[in-house]
């Protein structure tokens, strides 16, 4: 672990340290003069992405229309760009992926924020929220808060693979997922789930919390909910192996 | 008391850097290490070595704020750390200033703070002590001032994760965050 | 390369039947975080080339403008309008509200009636945005340049050529976010215009 990390620490000497005079024309940051010396122009006001509140937006609605059209070009680019469904699928899921490392922020902070915590279902805790640290607790967290977040209601379910061959696989379910609503699948691309893009936003909160894991959207319909799909969660041996060490030293 | 702040991404690559001196107590707010020609190479390598009790206690204490982890005792440095959900660590050395004497020796100090005390004759404000409640209190308030700041930056479709945070602005308010706080 | 065929639809219609028995709206954060990775995309696919991205977010706005107008009319509930002035209220006070939940202002005409400004006091697409610093995007890089393909291709199935573009635009450090409409003419025939 040491080699890497002295190789990186030096990657950046970005530190021009208040005491050091000879000033490194090179860099575009330079501590003394805030918002003067970067590439990027500011309008006259000075408003920057620092300045709107990270709540602002954090009850607002849009129509749905909008993001089925929305979410129909994306995918509708994606498929010009890739050939067969895996790869589709492929690129949807990396497209949701830093959206969830995003959400995971976001959520957080509006945990901490707030008096009314978004991630615990008890309003009286006003201690901040605490980081998952056991593969349930991240579950909770994407079944409910994220997926409050996301669709304004929570996940549908939450089973574990009875299979023991595969204790490593969990599946969340979503009886009718939004971003499925709009689209048609044409009968030779049956396979399709577009939901792959929630996938990738899973994934995405699944690695940001250090639970290495490989996410993918499947078509479970039923009778009653032609457009179920459940997001198959396999998390990494890794994983795997610190729960059991977590389990064993009492880690909640 | 002088103040070196990074933030390191998952892959420990450092995204922002930045010293700065104490505020509090008539402070100035410039950093004055006791080896300033190495200080930036020394605060660096210090951080680094402090990781793996940061990701130990990572998966012990699930807090985003981890408080005081760990100390430096050659460079009497105090490591605070602060952890986001998204695995960026926000990384806070802290070091007193020299006694007169110039003895810096802090002997086998514990990790658990017992060191505090060796600099306790330099200074009463808040700050010269690194493992006081107070100064844990206001390292928290300090953290999570910047760390809404990171998520701003992070929330932006620009910004992929481990890319250096070069904006100005943001510079700025760390900049705010520690006079007001540190 | 992949046919260009358009093969996943959006179901259009079932969008206006729906909303009289269900919610029909959804979080304005999943909307501009999945715009923001849209463009986000682009800028990755075309190496930065900010005009092709600027081209291509602009087709996928009229892709969606020629879909989005049935929707309109039965959402909205409202006729034809008699003339360019009267499309420019309905634009800004109608169809940005009830999609981007905004209502621009109309201003800056010109003597013939033919062209007009909006001006966006909020726009919900570009929340949390910051572009890139490379010196080249805020020069170059239309970050809603979508907004001004779906008014094109909107107003195209009601019978107008249009030509829109933004002049101005906050994130590139202006003081107000504008975009510039010129009726180019009226569409006789009523042939429907060929997909891009």
């Amino acid at each position: 672990m040491a080699a890497p990390r002295h190789s990186a620490m030096l990657s950046i000497s970005n530190a021009s340290t208040p005491q050091s005079t000879s000033s490194d024309k090179t860099q575009v940051q330079q501590p003394q003069s805030p918002a003067g010396t970067s590439g990027l122009r500011v309008p006259s006001n000075r408003k920057t992405i620092y300045d709107r509140h990270l709540n602002r937006s954090r009850n607002a609605e849009l129509s749905r229309a909008s993001f089925a059209y929305l979410f129909g070009e994306m995918v509708s680019y994606a498929q010009r760009r890739v050939t067969g469904i895996q790869d589709l699928e492929k690129r949807l899921n990396e497209q949701g992926y830093p959206l969830g490392l995003r959400l995971l922020d976001l959520l957080f902070y509006r945990a901490t924020s707030t008096s009314s915590s978004a991630l615990s279902s008890s309003s009286t805790s006003s201690s901040p929220p605490n980081r998952p640290l056991r593969i349930l607790t991240l579950l909770h967290l994407i079944h409910g808060p994220l997926w409050r977040l996301l669709f304004q209601r929570s996940a549908d379910a939450l089973e574990h693979s009875v299979s023991p061959d595969t204790p490593n696989e969990y599946m969340i379910t979503d009886n009718e997922p939004l971003v499925n609503t709009y689209i048609s699948v044409p009968r030779e691309m049956s396979m399709l789930n577009c939901a792959a893009f929630v996938a990738g936003i899973i994934e995405g909160v699944c690695d940001g919390c250090g639970f290495e894991a490989k996410v993918s959207a499947h078509n479970q319909p039923t009778e009653m909910w032609p457009s179920r799909t459940v997001f198959l969660v396999r998390f990494g041996d890794s994983v795997m192996e610190r729960e059991k060490v977590l389990e064993r030293a009492g880690v909640k | 008391m002088s103040y070196y702040f990074t933030i390191l991404s998952p892959t420990d690559t450092p995204i922002f850097n930045i010293a700065f001196g104490t505020s509090k107590g008539g402070g100035d707010g410039i950093a004055r290490f006791r080896f300033p020609d190495t200080a930036q190479y020394m605060n660096q390598f210090i951080i680094h070595s402090s990781l793996d009790i940061v990701e130990e206690a990572q998966w012990t204490n699930g807090g985003m704020y981890l408080k005081h982890v760990d100390t430096y005792p050659p460079a009497a440095a105090y490591i605070s750390a602060f952890l986001t959900p998204s695995g960026a660590r926000f990384l806070l050395l802290h070091q007193p200033p020299q006694l007169p004497s110039g003895n810096a020796s802090l002997g086998s100090s514990s990790l658990l703070g017992a060191s505090g005390s060796t600099t306790r004759t330099s200074s009463s404000s808040v700050a010269a002590n690194p493992t006081s409640p107070q100064t844990e209190e206001a390292v928290r308030q300090f953290m999570n001032e910047i760390y809404e700041s990171y998520v701003k930056s992070a929330m932006s479709p620009f910004y992929k994760q481990g890319m250096e945070i070069r904006s100005p602005v943001f510079r700025s308010k760390v900049t705010a965050a520690g006079k007001k706080w540190l | 390369m992949n046919s260009r065929r358009v093969i996943l639809t959006v179901r259009s219609n079932l969008v206006s039947r729906n909303d009289r028995t269900r919610i029909d709206k959804v979080n304005a954060e999943l909307v501009t975080l999945t715009y923001g990775t849209i463009v986000a995309q682009l800028c990755q696919d075309y190496d930065s080339d900010y005009q092709e991205v600027n081209k291509q977010l602009d087709k996928m706005g009229y892709n969606i403008g020629m879909r989005l107008i049935e929707d309109f009319l039965a959402k909205s509930g409202v006729g034809r309008c008699a003339n360019f002035r009267e499309t420019a209220d309905m634009v800004a006070k109608v169809g940005f509200k009830i999609f981007l939940n905004v209502a621009p202002t109309v201003t800056n005409w010109t003597s013939d009636n033919n062209q007009f400004s909006l001006i966006f006091e909020d726009n919900p697409l570009a929340d949390f945005v910051e572009l890139p610093d490379d010196g080249r995007a805020q020069d170059e890089l239309w970050f809603s340049n979508i907004l001004c393909g779906v008014l094109r291709g909107a107003l195209e199935m009601v019978q107008m050529q249009i030509e829109a573009h933004f002049v101005s635009d906050v994130l590139r450090g202006d003081d107000t976010t504008e975009m510039r409409v010129s009726l180019v003419r009226y569409i006789e025939d009523e042939m429907p215009p060929e997909e891009e």
